[in-house]
């Protein structure tokens, strides 16, 4: 939608009377700082309903003003008021001014301190305004940081392990079931440390999973399951020494005892 | 007393009133009281409780000022919008206790109104003969959302126009006014 367009559709009427929703008006708000222009409709707009208000103005009876303005207290009169009975005549003692000097000055003193809270209050409001908008931003922030420290974390733990040079390095290539699948193991048989990377295999149903296989004097040894969509090195099941080959093939979801070999996908020799 | 020039430029205005300057809502009052009573009082329909309505609404005016953003549009537009709000509410609240409490005289004031509500008969105090200048469905629009506080949703309903017509309705007529109170630039 054009920026006419926009305009002509009366969102921006409905926007100055305060007829859209949350939603709305955050949309509004956005092409505002998008589209310069808006703001000057906008401004036209709310000049109308002013002049359309101030042509079908009706005074108030005059009594109204003094009414009005009487409910409202300005700067400093709420002490003012407070202040008055302490003028109020108490018969002289000597004994007693005293202590009427030290009230008034008490009196005083939380009305000052009264005054200041106030101000504060406002002050405070403000900042805790603010403070909750940079708490909210603070928190992205450090929700990004701790998303990409992860990411970092993980790649160089893989990292360690594809230049560990006691890691034997094997890439198991496509077979004619999936010629373009490709993947690799990672694998230290003295600590039967086991890793498998994922370069390309296809997607699989949800009833289905990949099952990695170790080739031990023949025979396949279950090495664990992953899912076709694995984005970064998974850690698979120990394997000690001795294993010829790594294979995986197509199995129902959880894994089988004895592989589906006509389903092999990717193969490779140690 | 001369008012303070300061309150000519809107900025330093609601800097006063933020301030917490009493003659600040006096020359606010002076200037807008009679344009904010006209919207109250179309609303209303009754002048006692536009009076207490015109009252709550300048109290706000000065306890709110805080929540007021110049950036996010005119003063003005503000006030309106405090002040329209209020006495929807209060026309809600009294419709919901005259609903409880059929037997009183007073709610001929606005069932009547209700019943009547068509705009054939804009019975708008103050509005003279400014929507003379529009077509009918953008009287209608005008007369029904500005003027008598309904909501674009309660129109569209109530009269089975669709809500971006509405909106484009009103858009028009305001258009139309704008021109007529020759405020195009």
């Amino acid at each position: 939608m054009n920026v006419e367009e926009y305009i002509a559709s009366g969102i921006l009427e409905a926007y100055v009377l305060q007829e859209l929703s949350e939603n709305e008006m955050q949309e509004v708000e956005r092409m505002i700082s998008k589209y310069p222009e808006l703001s000057i409709e906008i401004n036209k707009i709310e000049q109308t309903l002013e002049d359309v208000a101030m042509n079908t103005a009706v005074a108030p009876a005059n009594h109204m003003r003094g009414h009005v303005l009487d409910q409202i207290k300005g700067k400093g009169e709420a002490q003012q008021k407070t202040v008055v009975p302490l003028t109020s005549d108490v018969p002289p003692n000597r004994r007693l001014g005293v202590f009427k000097y030290l009230t008034a000055a008490s009196v005083i003193l939380a009305i000052v301190s009264s005054y200041l809270a106030y101000n504060y209050h406002q002050e405070w409001k403000n900042t805790t305004l603010e403070l909750n908008k940079l708490i909210v931003q603070n928190e992205r922030i450090a929700q990004n940081s701790y998303n990409a420290n992860q990411k970092i974390e993980n790649l160089e733990k893989d990292l360690r392990i594809v230049n560990d040079p006691s890691f034997k390095n094997v890439p198991l290539a496509g077979t004619e079931n999936a010629p373009g699948s490709s993947a690799k193991v990672y694998w230290k048989a003295n600590t039967k440390e086991l890793y498998l990377s994922v370069f390309h295999m296809n997607d699989l149903p949800e009833d289905k999973q990949y099952q990695l296989w170790a080739i031990i004097d023949g025979q396949p040894v279950d090495a664990g399951v992953f899912d076709s969509n694995l984005e970064r090195m998974a850690q698979m099941k120990s394997i000690g020494p001795g294993a010829a080959a790594f294979a995986v093939t197509i199995e129902p979801k959880g894994g089988s005892i004895s592989p589906s070999l006509e389903t092999m996908q990717v193969i490779g020799n140690v | 007393m001369p008012a303070n020039p300061d309150y000519k430029d809107p900025e330093l205005l609601v800097a006063h009133l933020k301030n917490r300057d009493k003659a600040a809502i006096a020359y606010l009052y002076d200037h807008y009281s009679a344009a904010i009573n006209g919207i109250i009082l179309r609303i209303v329909k009754n002048e006692s409780i536009a009076e207490e309505v015109l009252q709550d609404a300048f109290l706000k005016f000065w306890n709110k000022i805080d929540t007021y953003d110049s950036k996010k549009g005119r003063l003005f537009t503000w006030m309106m919008n405090i002040s329209r709000n209020l006495a929807i509410d209060k026309l809600r609240s009294r419709e919901i206790k005259n609903d409880l409490r059929t037997d009183e005289v007073e709610n001929t004031v606005y069932n009547v109104n209700a019943e009547n509500h068509s705009h054939q008969q804009i019975d708008d105090i103050g509005v003279g003969k400014l929507l003379d200048t529009l077509r009918e469905e953008e009287k209608l629009v005008v007369d029904m959302i500005y003027f008598k506080g309904y909501t674009h949703t309660e129109l569209a309903e109530e009269k089975n126009i669709p809500l971006g017509t509405v909106k484009t309705r009103l858009r028009m007529a305001l258009m139309n006014l704008r021109n007529y109170l020759g405020n195009e630039e």
